[in-house]
C-alpha cells in the first residue's frame, strides 16, 4: 500500500515572480538548440501565412525563465536537499501560440507537497510547482507544473 | 491559417534521430535555457553524482520531443504537453523521437482533438515519455 500524506504548510507559497520577454533571438536560439525546423520560429511572413502575429516561440520556451531564477534559493525556501532530488514531470497548458513581443509575469507557486511512503522506492517528497505565465491584460497564455520528488534518506 | 494536420488513431508520423549527443548540444542548450547546474557540463560534477560522464538536462530532451511534435503537427495547434523523466540521457547517445496517436475526440462545437503518445528513447528505452493534445483534421 502506497500512503499520501499532504505536508500543508508550504501550499500557496509564491516562490518567485518575474517578467519574461518573449524575444525573436531567444527563440531562434531555444529553436536551434532543440532541433525545432519549422520556420515559423524564424521568419516572420512564416508566422504570418500560419495566422501569428509574430515569430512563434518553441513549446517548452518559457522554461528560459530559468535564466532569472536562483535554483540553490527556491531548494532553500522548499528544504529540500540538492543530493536527492530529481525533476519527476513537466507538463504545459497552452491557451494560445507564445509570439515574439509578449511580456509575461511568470508566478511559481507551491501546489502540492506531499510525502509518500510504502511504495517500491521508499520514502518519497513530492513537490508540485505550478507557474503562471500571463499578459499585462491577466489572460494566462501557458501554465506550467513541474513536479520535484526528494528521495528518503534510507 | 494552415488547416490542422490530417491525421487518423494510430498514425505514426515519421520519426526523427538526433545524436550522437555532444558536450556543444547541452551547452547549447543551457544557453538557450538557463540551467546551468555543473552536472550537465562539468564532467568532474558529473563523476561526484555518479554518473561516468555528464548527462543532459531532462528539459533538453524534453526539447527534442516537443520540437517533432509541433514540427509535425504545428506549434499553433498545441493544447497541452507533459513530459515524464525515466532515464539519463547521456553525451555520445543517440535518442529516437516518436509519437503516435492515442485517440482523438470530436467534441460538439469544437475542434477535433488527438491524444499524442510520445516518447525519446535511446536503443529502445525510453528517457522521457510524453502525452500531448493538438488540434487536428479528421481524416
Amino acid at each position: 500500500m502506497t500512503e499520501s500524506r499532504p505536508e500543508t504548510g508550504l501550499v500557496g507559497t509564491v516562490i518567485d515572480t518575474l517578467t519574461l520577454d518573449i524575444e525573436c533571438g531567444k527563440i531562434a536560439e531555444f529553436a536551434r538548440a532543440t532541433h525545432a525546423l519549422d520556420p515559423v520560429h524564424r521568419d516572420r511572413a512564416a508566422a504570418g501565412d500560419r495566422g501569428l502575429d509574430a515569430i512563434a516561440a518553441t513549446a517548452t520556451h518559457v522554461v528560459a525563465a530559468g535564466h532569472q531564477r536562483d535554483p540553490a534559493a527556491v531548494l532553500e525556501v522548499l528544504g529540500l536537499d540538492l543530493t536527492r532530488v530529481v525533476v519527476g514531470s513537466t507538463s504545459w497548458e497552452y491557451s494560445r501560440p507564445v509570439v515574439a513581443g509578449m511580456s509575461l509575469t511568470a508566478r511559481r507557486v507551491v501546489l502540492a507537497d506531499e510525502m509518500r511512503t510504502g511504495g517500491r522506492s521508499g520514502a518519497m517528497r513530492l513537490i508540485t510547482l505550478e507557474t503562471t505565465f500571463t499578459e499585462a491584460d491577466g489572460d494566462v497564455v501557458v501554465r506550467q507544473r513541474e513536479v520535484l520528488i526528494e528521495r528518503g534518506t534510507t | 491559417m494552415r488547416a490542422p494536420r490530417t491525421t487518423a488513431v494510430g498514425e505514426h508520423p515519421e520519426p526523427r534521430t538526433i545524436g550522437p549527443i555532444t558536450q556543444t548540444d547541452i551547452v547549447r542548450f543551457a544557453g538557450a535555457g538557463g540551467d546551468f547546474n555543473p552536472l550537465h557540463h562539468d564532467p568532474a560534477r558529473a563523476a561526484a553524482a555518479g554518473f561516468d560522464r555528464p548527462i543532459a538536462m531532462g528539459q533538453f530532451t524534453a526539447g527534442l520531443l516537443a520540437a517533432w511534435l509541433t514540427d509535425t503537427f504545428g506549434v499553433e495547434y498545441l493544447r497541452s504537453l507533459e513530459v515524464r523523466f525515466t532515464a539519463p540521457l547521456f553525451i555520445g547517445d543517440v535518442v529516437e523521437l516518436s509519437g503516435h496517436v492515442l485517440e482523438i475526440a470530436t467534441p460538439e462545437g469544437a475542434p477535433a482533438l488527438a491524444t499524442i503518445e510520445l516518447a525519446a528513447t535511446r536503443s529502445g528505452e525510453p528517457v522521457v515519455k510524453g502525452r500531448a493534445t493538438v488540434v487536428i483534421t479528421t481524416a
